[in-house]
């Protein structure tokens, strides 16, 4: 789904979920009943424009593979890939460059069928701003240099001025997170640090699950209209009249409350006067909105 | 409903549990081979080893001559059983479908269905091998796929570390460029068959259908075609569930090729395999035996069990049968498998004559008695005269 705010036309939002390929979300009845993961992604493509690559942390991406995960969907589709883990959270000092030419290689057919929306690098909570961290970070963004790069800190340290004015002398996107409120958190931000992109997260704020371990229990939420309203006309509003582009993905996949979130904010932005025109997908399938799918509770 | 299978490996298993308890022999070749045997094979080497061309089964001495820097280690089964034992406690938690390798290091785990109670099945996997790498120092390969099949390639794709997802419907696609070697389930007649066709690739003999396939393989063309498509229907057992046979095996201290040696060691195998089925109530319908040669060349023959039969005198006969249609050649026998499987229930169908009824009844009369002897006195309480064989050599 895609939408333009009134007072910036040409920025294009794009509204998506963390990942796609989640067999609760059949049993949620987003998907219909015995669709198998393979079918999974042209059916979610015909309801958002947009999804976030989670399995590329997991594991490098390789050209084939995403290759052929590209050819099922409309060109127009997009895709936000997260960086893998092995440049973010397991860095091997000697081998990250390999890694990180790798990953380039790897995602290489979603830039060239102009896909690729951006290319987040997601750091682990203990990932503070030390000097060596800050000059691996450096390094890092220099090897990745022509990527739309999209950076999310979970550390609090990293907020603070001098990184922003840097992200921002990069033009790398600086990913605004919604998560509980609790200590040593990376704050709620809507700070554009690059005019090409703003990337938003909706993690959910299930502040019992949040340090479980447990993803089933860590983004276990169902975001309120009015929780949702507070970031349309807050947040959003403001982001998109300082950028020519957007993309909103909502991490809270537990029992397809993802999706269904999705919808509802996608529905409170056209209300703030930001026009849907996303219509990517075909005319006769199902879109956002229609009602034809429950929370199961 | 997609099954998901995640596939935990640690390569090189024997050694990385020595690296384990002794933390000097990390990036050093290790070789594990029985020293003091006469004509030893290895047991098991590090990847620094197999990159100086030792591979399993192969000679000690001249797996020797290829890394001669290698420290040399006599295999502990004990301890890889007992790190089988730790490394399948770690798995518990995430599904009750777990079926272990031999004492391997290998690891299959069924997460079908398990997503809204532990999360998606690849995190699944990636916490798993988290946990294995803090509590027991492994590093274990991980893969993520529809089947056993898929995930076990998948593995060793990326050996000696490292991991790898397949997703469903991707099966095919990902084995295509796959040299035939590489999956499970092919055997050397396979392979040489297919080759002189000049099929070495997944995909060639994909292309194939079921009734060509017939020609140059006969009775195994639907296995391969299924497995060259990444098709593999088999469960992941549930945790201690033994599987539909019974499979035995017996290593020879010093090889050999004598003919009442190979027997006694034979009719052991038989006692244990009987004593086994026996005791799960089941009887096997094809006795197979598998010979390994002192120079790594593997013969397996099979015969069918007609009645199904769990008594030794019976199982003997067939195993014997499989064993002289196995052993052609004249050099030296290292091991002897012998596999008993079909498993059915035993058949209820009486013989048509007398004659023939009384001699089954005494037969399995006297496999009962000696059952009962035994389990009240210890195995070792009775022995058939022809096992003494191999205890007199």
């Amino acid at each position: 789904m895609a939408a333009s705010p009134a007072n910036n036309p040409s920025c294009r939002i794009e509204i998506g979920t963390s990942g796609y390929s989640y067999a609760e979300w059949t049993a949620a009845g987003f998907y219909p009943q015995g669709t198998g993961a393979a079918r999974m992604l042209p059916l979610y493509a015909e309801r958002f424009a947009v999804t976030e690559l989670n399995y590329t942390w997991y594991q490098m991406p390789k050209a084939p593979a995403v290759a052929r995960m590209a050819a099922k969907v409309p060109p127009a589709f997009g895709f936000a890939a997260k960086l893998s883990r092995t440049l973010t959270h397991e860095v091997d000092p000697g081998a990250w460059r390999g890694q990180a030419a790798q990953y380039r290689e790897g995602i290489a057919p979603l830039r060239q069928s102009g896909q690729l929306r951006a290319v987040l690098a997601q750091w682990p909570p203990a990932f503070e701003r030390t000097p060596a961290n800050r000059r691996y970070l450096a390094e890092l963004l220099d090897a990745l240099e022509g990527l739309p790069l999209a950076v999310e800190f979970r550390h609090p340290s990293w907020a603070v001025d001098r990184v922003f004015a840097e992200l921002e002398r990069r033009r790398v996107t600086l990913a605004a997170v919604d998560t509980p409120a609790l200590d040593g958190l990376f704050p709620p931000l809507d700070l554009v640090t690059n005019p090409d992109l703003f990337y938003v997260r909706f993690h959910g704020r299930n502040a019992r699950g949040w340090r479980s371990g447990n993803l089933q229990q860590q983004f276990d939420y169902d975001y309120s209209d009015t929780e949702l309203a507070q970031w349309a006309g807050g947040r959003i509003l403001p982001m998109s009249s300082r950028s020519r582009a957007g993309v909103i993905f909502f991490n809270n996949h537990v029992r397809a409350q993802a999706p269904r979130n999705a919808e509802t904010l996608a529905g409170l932005l056209s209300e703030q006067g930001l026009v849907p025109n996303g219509a990517l997908s075909a005319p006769e399938a199902p879109r956002l909105g229609t009602g034809n799918w429950k929370l199961e509770t | 409903m997609d099954r998901t299978v995640i596939h935990l490996n640690i390569a090189d298993f024997a050694v990385a549990v020595e690296r384990c308890i002794e933390p000097r022999l990390r990036g050093r070749p290790v070789i594990v081979a029985p020293p003091a045997a006469a004509r030893a094979a290895v047991y098991d080497m590090s990847e620094e080893a197999f990159r100086a061309g030792v591979r399993k089964g192969m000679a000690l001495r001249r797996a020797r001559r290829c890394c001669p820097d290698a420290v040399l280690l006599a295999p502990r089964p004990d301890r890889y059983q007992r790190a089988m034992t730790a490394l399948l406690q770690q798995a518990l938690p995430f599904s009750p479908r777990i079926e272990p390798g031999e004492d391997d290091g290998h690891l299959f785990i069924d997460a079908t269905g398990t997503g809204r109670l532990l999360g998606p099945p690849v995190d699944l996997a990636w916490r798993l091998h988290r946990r294995v790498r803090r509590h027991l120092d492994l590093n274990a390969i991980w893969s993520v796929a529809p089947n056993k099949l898929v995930a076990k390639v998948a593995s060793r794709l990326v050996k000696p570390s490292g991991e790898y997802i397949v997703g469903a419907g991707e099966e095919a696609l990902f084995l295509a460029p796959l040299p035939l070697d590489l999956l499970p389930g092919m055997e050397a007649a396979d392979l040489e068959r297919l080759h002189a066709l000049n099929l070495r690739r997944a995909a060639q003999v994909a292309r194939l259908s079921r009734a060509e396939l017939e020609v140059p393989l006969g009775r195994r063309a639907g296995l391969i075609y299924e497995t060259v498509r990444g098709i593999d229907a088999s469960p992941v057992l549930v945790v201690g569930e033994r599987p539909a046979a019974a499979a035995l095996d017996h290593v020879f201290e010093t090889d050999t090729n004598a003919g009442p040696i190979l027997e006694a060691a034979l009719y052991r195998l038989v006692e244990q395999a009987g004593a086994e089925l026996r005791r799960r109530r089941r009887a096997a319908r094809r006795v197979a035996l598998v010979l390994d040669h002192s120079d790594g060349v593997r013969r397996a023959r099979q015969v069918k069990a007609d009645p199904a039969t769990a008594n030794d005198f019976l199982l003997f006969a067939l195993a014997r049968r499989a064993l002289h249609l196995a052993w052609t050649r004249r050099v030296r026998v290292r091991r002897l498998r012998l596999v008993c499987d079909r498993l059915v229930f035993p058949p209820a169908q009486l013989g048509l004559f007398e004659a023939e009824r009384r001699a089954a009844r005494r037969r399995d009369d006297l496999m009962a008695a000696m059952d009962r002897i035994r389990r009240r006195f210890g195995d070792g309480a009775l022995r058939m005269g022809r096992t003494l064989e191999e205890a007199s050599v």
